[in-house]
């Protein structure tokens, strides 16, 4: 009995035809229980993400004939009747096991290295496993995936770093700040990176916003939603003696911010640590206020340079990943026979 | 190697700390991606041949091995790598050592010139438990000031890396510069408060010695002056906000000063030789 593997990703096809694929979560119990009921699979998974739409299948079927029946199966169950043109992959073992172990590990994701489809993943076996609809071939691939993804997680820096600005912001101003819980933000233009940014450092514990926009209501909006406050945009400079960390983001064509007006600010904050994010273009802080003192000054070319040098260690990491999950997809083919059913049925949650 | 002498084994000591100090170059370029053990294993290392060398001199007099430029030397070292090992023991901060360890190699070379370490007299001449406590706080003194240079050398690299963009400045386990900004701080006051009931002994040993409380001496004059700095440094700080970048440099410039002077003040005291 092999493992095998039909479906469609970001790789394969653009979202509007992966959204006609997709399968809510609701009706993926039964989805799986009339693919069992068609003999086609003896056991089966579904994952269904925005990225992603599979179906993992343990079938005693030759390879053809299993993915000609699945196909037939995903294209009659969304009733899809458009010509297929390459967007539906097929994967049979070993190849299936290590496509699985690379989802797991966030190998195949759009964003590399993510962690979320793990938990997506987990989430498909464990609605498969509580409806029986799994059983021994792929309890044990899953758990191997799951173990897989841990061991690539803690061995290799494929997860390594943040690859998107908001996060790279709060990285730096962990690389400043002891601590991020008694620092006060403020947001200069209600821009959406900005309001990104804002609430990444409000995740990781930034104590109070500061909103500040042309449009005074958007600015109360935003303020609202941020759990912070709105001051008009003019009077912005009389709350900086407070502020550790600036984002700024207005759409106006000159600076909103230079030397000339930070370096008595400055002298008024005690020289305090100040992080000034400039992710406006045209840009809202002039660059001269970085040879302040104690002023670090970041614009959106900087914080996407070290995403994209996250992004490329990542990259970097990619061989190594590939090569631990050939040598575990190895090692489940090498295996003996698998345990008992029961045995198997234990949730994987408890091991992660 | 029970035949080995108390110099041969902090000659031991020092190349351990020379290794960690060619090593902590290759973690450098790596920009302090991961802990460290090996570097941590080898001042581990150098500090056990560097605790046999002390012990053997001091057994050897039955007191605290202060007697001689070598052996504030070999105290003032002792200090910071026994620091060190305690920090590191948080595997965030074991990278510590990659700045501790150039320190300890450079004057530990220096420690073993043989000028510094003459052959002892039968009986040291200040053989009074108050001569032991000044040497020692005032020596413990320039460890606290040794370590604070160090996490002002961390805090300018981790600061020039953020104000360039360097790559490394978030790669890096350096902690955030406001940490090593209070460090700095913390080290410098402890030092401060050494110097000072450590200078404060000093009128007891001269009224034992010359019977008077004050006497001109430029070891004194000097340590006064060293006080004074580190006085400013702290009141500057506390007082005028004066901190960040300049603070760093005051720690690094004030204790290189320390160093470049201490053996030739050292010299030319009446008083401590």
């Amino acid at each position: 009995m092999a493992i095998v593997v039909i479906g469609l990703s970001h790789h394969s096809s653009p979202v509007t035809v992966r959204e006609r694929f997709s399968f809510p979560e609701a009706s993926i119990p039964a989805a799986l229980q009339k693919l069992r009921e068609s003999g086609i699979a003896s056991e089966a998974v579904i994952l269904s993400t925005c990225n992603r739409v599979e179906i993992y299948a343990a079938t005693d079927f030759p390879d053809r004939d299993s993915f000609a029946a699945l196909e037939k199966f995903l294209l009659e169950h969304h009733n899809y009747r458009e010509p297929i043109q390459g967007e539906i992959y097929t994967l049979t073992q070993p190849k299936s096991l290590e496509h699985l172990f690379k989802v797991a590990c966030g190998l195949d994701s759009m964003v590399l290295g993510e962690t979320e489809i793990l938990g997506q993943l987990k989430k498909a076996y464990e609605l498969a496993l509580q409806h029986k609809h799994t059983g021994s071939r792929l309890n044990k691939a899953f758990q191997k995936a799951f173990n897989v993804a841990k061991h690539v997680r803690t061995e290799t820096n494929i997860q390594r770093g943040s690859i998107s600005v908001g996060s790279v912001a709060v990285e730096l101003a962990e690389k400043i700040f002891t601590s991020l819980s008694d620092r006060q933000v403020m947001v200069i233009g209600a821009g959406e990176t900005s309001e990104k940014t804002a609430r990444a450092l409000l995740s990781r514990g930034a104590h109070s916003i500061i909103v500040s926009n042309r449009s005074h209501e958007r600015a109360v909006a935003l303020a609202a939603e941020l759990g912070g406050r709105a001051v008009h945009f003019d009077e912005w400079g009389g709350e900086f003696e407070k502020i550790d960390i600036v984002i700024s983001s207005t759409s106006a064509p000159h600076y909103v911010l230079d030397r000339v007006r930070l370096d008595p600010l400055m002298h008024r904050r005690k020289n305090r640590p100040l992080l000034l994010i400039d992710i406006a273009v045209p840009r809202d802080i002039e660059p001269e206020v970085n040879f302040l003192d104690n002023v670090y000054l970041y614009n959106i070319d900087d914080l996407q340079a070290i995403a994209d040098d996250y992004l490329k260690q990542r990259r970097e990491e990619i061989s190594r990943c590939e090569e631990i999950i050939r040598q575990k997809a190895r090692d489940i083919l090498s295996a003996g026979p698998a345990r008992t059913a029961s045995a198997e049925r234990k949730p994987a949650f408890g091991h992660e | 190697m029970p035949s080995l002498t108390d110099r041969s084994y902090f000659v031991l000591a020092v190349v351990l700390y020379g290794t960690s100090m060619v090593y902590s170059v290759f973690l450098w370029r790596r920009g302090f991606r991961k802990d460290n053990r090996i570097n941590y294993c080898l001042l581990l290392g150098g500090c056990f041949f560097h605790t046999v060398a002390m012990l053997k001199r001091g057994f050897s007099f039955e007191r605290c091995p202060v007697n001689n430029l070598y052996e504030a030397i070999t105290f003032v070292l002792w200090t910071i790598v026994a620091s060190y090992l305690l920090i590191g023991l948080w595997s965030r901060l074991r990278f510590l050592g990659a700045f501790a360890s150039p320190i300890l190699f450079a004057v530990g070379v220096f420690a073993l010139f043989p000028e510094l370490d003459p052959p002892s007299r039968d009986r040291p001449e200040f053989a009074t438990s108050w001569a032991s406590i000044h040497a020692s706080l005032i020596l413990l003194s320039y460890g606290a000031f040794g370590l604070g240079s160090i996490a002002g050398l961390m805090y300018l690299s981790q600061e020039h890396d953020l104000k360039f963009h360097k790559l490394r400045a978030v790669f890096s386990l350096m902690p955030p510069i406001e940490r090593l900004e209070k460090a700095i701080n913390g080290l410098l006051f402890t030092g401060f408060i050494l110097l000072t009931v450590g200078l404060a002994v000093s009128p007891f040993l001269l009224k034992q010695k010359y019977g008077v409380l004050f006497k001109y001496d430029p070891k004194l004059v000097w340590s006064l002056f060293i006080w004074a700095v580190y006085l400013g440094l702290l009141v500057m700080r506390w007082r005028f906000a004066q901190g960040g970048r300049r603070f760093a440099w005051g720690a690094i410039g004030t204790f290189a000063f320390v160093l470049l002077t201490f053996w030739g003040v050292n010299l030319f005291s009446p008083a401590h030789n």
